[in-house]
């Protein structure tokens, strides 16, 4: 009676304790000692099950199974049930070990099965180590199903946590190269031990990325041509409609390829190949690979649109701008355009020079207002009416006040603010007359000196019906330098909403006062894109030094 | 070396608690030491007790860098059978060659997600087990294996 009471009390305990496991290899620690403590017990064998009834792992309590041992406990759970069964173990490599063996194998859907051996001595009370096994048992199936249920949630809490975290990550980046390694890096090895990425280009599947969990491992494989061209041949196919072939799986050392097609907006882009050593049960079901490779699809494509877009606005935008300056002897010219990050608009920033008569030269420096076709066509016109004025010898006043009529002709609601910096060579220097629309003030760079700011002032040209414009003139010395820009300069800001003219303009120009004016203007430009960790708007620098021969 | 041991240089108070509940979730075996700096842990590999299977290893870190500590291990011919993990939320892929060339074994992105952290984690445990596993013979008698 005593005995029953302590084993009732001993399984209660197990029931409680097998709920608060995770991982199955924590079972065998719970469930042998208990059988073990009842007596004429000699050993307790616990065996897990692959394809086929092998035994993958084992655990025991008392005796050690050898491998001859194991082998005749495979066999005997061959013919095992859950209902336990005595077995004698005459003439078995196990005689040594006991008298008999009460054995039962349990089965689990979507796990390895298991079979209990209790290894007993003569005259041990079998009928009631039979009722323990059994009660153990159902202890043991129950643990393991809540196990595989448990598990099968947490596999659905990663997948949809990666969705949406790969998501993020993917449409975070316009950067078709940057987003091909988010990829497979996001997948290794949360879902797969390896994943490659093949784009189509010209017809053809080419890697473009590739991660492993071991990468020593892929990247010896991959520097086999025959794999690498077996993964091609893979990567074709299912591009094809096709799909793996018998030997794919070896030739990646691999237990599973499965590759899924890269398919966005009715096109198929290329090809991702998942490489799984895992166990089945741990394999993504094909629906979520095909909805992981559709998500990266959409964002390849998206980079590759993105980039081929800004291209066409970088070359579009560089048609705005003269193609070459004129040569003019005493003047060292230089000038950049920089079109700001992640901007898919063709902008207004302008810039020209030109020669007029008398020896003169004139500078032109304009932005207007707004982004795309519009702002696009209003930039050529305002620089042709300029330049094309300013080169028949029209003051900038007058100049300007043509643009304003056309403005205000056109009935356009964008303005343009303007600056002309006329340039006469003399005697003494460069005279500079600068003329401005509500343009920023141009610098001064004096040799040997500090930068000083010019003026500004005026009124953007379309606004006002009889336009306001600033003047002021300043005289280039050898070596002194001019430099005019438009706002996307100045205008840059950190992250605390400072302005790169209030913060770091200065130090800037301090820094490059003695820089050829060619390298002047792009360190500038670069100079604001740093200040500001990105450059949003585009940027537009003419730097004018006197005295210099041009080359 | 103990296979059931292994070693995590993480110098961040969250990465260090995430990987500790998510280690002993999946893989409640395993004994897992934590060092919070490079400096920390280079006398522990070096003091001539068995060394873990396993060095999980943050990269951006004050002082010594993850990628310092993977070239000092890579120096020690003793060292010669950890396996070295990079675990890193670092996006630069020079990052990622420059551990690769320096001999770590797996650069393992870190994911904000607790679900999927658990994940990364476990696989990457399951993954350099069984290779461990396939070249280390089972372990004798143990009350672990009761």
């Amino acid at each position: 009676m005593e005995a029953a009471v302590e084993w009732a009390a001993r399984l209660h305990h197990l029931w409680r304790s097998v709920t608060s496991i995770t991982v199955r290899d924590e079972l065998a620690a719970l469930v042998l000692p208990p059988l073990q403590a009842l007596p004429g017990v000699v050993a307790v064998w616990g065996l897990r099950h692959g394809p086929g009834l092998t035994v993958i792992e084992h655990r025991w309590s008392g005796h050690e199974p050898d491998p001859a041992q194991i082998e005749v406990s495979r066999a005997l759970s061959a013919d095992a049930g859950e209902q336990p069964r005595v077995i004698p173990l005459d003439g078995t490599p196990l005689a040594g070990v006991a008298d008999q063996a009460v054995v039962s194998r349990f089965d689990v859907a979507g796990d390895p099965a298991g079979t209990f051996l209790v290894l007993t001595a003569p005259g041990a009370d079998t009928g009631r180590i039979t009722t323990c096994l059994a009660q153990v048992v159902e202890v043991t199936r129950e643990a393991v199903r809540a196990i595989v249920v448990r598990r099968g949630e947490q596999l659905q809490q990663t997948r949809d946590a990666l969705l949406a975290e790969a998501s993020l990550q993917m449409d975070a980046v316009l950067d078709t190269a940057q987003t091909m390694r988010r990829v497979p890096r996001m997948a290794v090895p949360a879902i797969a031990e390896g994943c490659l990425v093949y784009v189509v280009e010209d017809g053809k599947p080419v890697m473009r990325s590739a991660v492993h969990v071991d990468m020593r491992r892929l990247s010896a494989l991959l520097g086999d041509p025959a794999v690498a061209d077996r993964l091609i041949a893979l990567a074709d196919r299912t591009i094809r409609g096709g799909g793996t072939e018998p030997g794919d799986a070896e030739a990646l050392d691999a237990r599973i390829v499965e590759p899924q097609v890269l398919r966005t907006r009715g096109r198929v882009i290329g090809v991702l190949i998942f490489v799984f050593d895992r166990a089945d049960s741990q394999v993504p079901p094909a629906s979520f690979l095909r909805d992981l490779a559709s998500r990266a699809a959409l964002a390849i494509d998206n980079s590759t649109l993105y980039e081929e877009r800004r291209r066409e606005v970088v070359t579009m935008q560089q048609h705005l701008l003269p193609t070459r300056l004129p040569v003019i002897p005493g003047l060292r010219i230089a000038a950049s355009y920089t079109v700001g990050d992640q901007i898919l608009e063709v902008g207004g920033d302008f810039y020209d020079v030109v020669t007029a008569g008398n020896g003169a030269a004139a500078a032109v420096i304009g932005d207007v207002c707004g982004r795309g076709v519009d702002a696009a066509a209003l930039t050529g016109m305002a620089r042709h009416t300029l330049a094309a004025l300013l080169q028949e010898d029209a003051p900038p006043v007058r100049a300007m006040h043509r643009l304003n009529t056309r403005l205000r002709l056109d009935g356009s609601w964008r303005f343009v603010t303007a600056g002309v910096a006329l340039l006469r060579p003399g005697p003494d220097g460069v005279a500079v007359d600068w003329t401005s629309a509500g343009h920023p003030a141009p610098v001064v760079m004096r040799r040997g000196g500090p930068a000083e700011r010019g003026t500004g002032g005026g009124v953007p040209l379309g606004v006002l019906a009889e336009p306001r414009t600033g003047r002021s003139r300043v005289l280039l010395g050898p070596g002194d330098t001019l430099v005019i820009f438009t706002d996307g300069l100045t205008e840059s800001r950190d992250a605390d909403g400072c302005m790169f003219e209030e913060q770091a303009l200065g130090e800037t120009l301090e820094r490059l006062r003695d820089a050829p004016v060619e390298n002047l203007v792009d360190e500038l430009s670069r100079a604001s894109a740093a200040f500001g960790g990105t450059l949003p708007d585009d940027v537009a620098v003419l730097a004018i030094r006197a005295g210099e021969q041009p080359e | 070396m103990n296979d059931d041991l292994i070693f995590v240089v993480e110098d961040t108070d969250e990465d260090v608690e995430a990987i500790d509940r998510a280690i002993s979730r999946s893989h409640p075996d395993v004994q897992v030491e934590f060092f919070r700096s490079g400096t920390e842990v280079q006398p522990r590999l070096a003091d001539g007790t068995p060394h873990p299977r396993l060095l999980l290893l943050d990269l951006n870190m004050p002082g010594e860098s993850g990628l310092d500590v993977v070239r000092w291990i890579r120096a020690r011919r003793d060292l010669d059978g950890l396996t070295v993990v990079v675990f890193t939320s670092s996006e630069d892929q020079a990052e990622a060659d420059a551990c690769y060339a320096a001999g770590a074994d797996s650069y393992i992105y870190k994911p904000l997600n607790f679900a999927l952290f658990q994940s990364v984690l476990a696989q990457t445990l399951n993954y350099w087990g069984k290779v461990a596993r396939t070249v280390v013979p089972p372990p004798g008698d143990s009350s672990a294996h009761t």
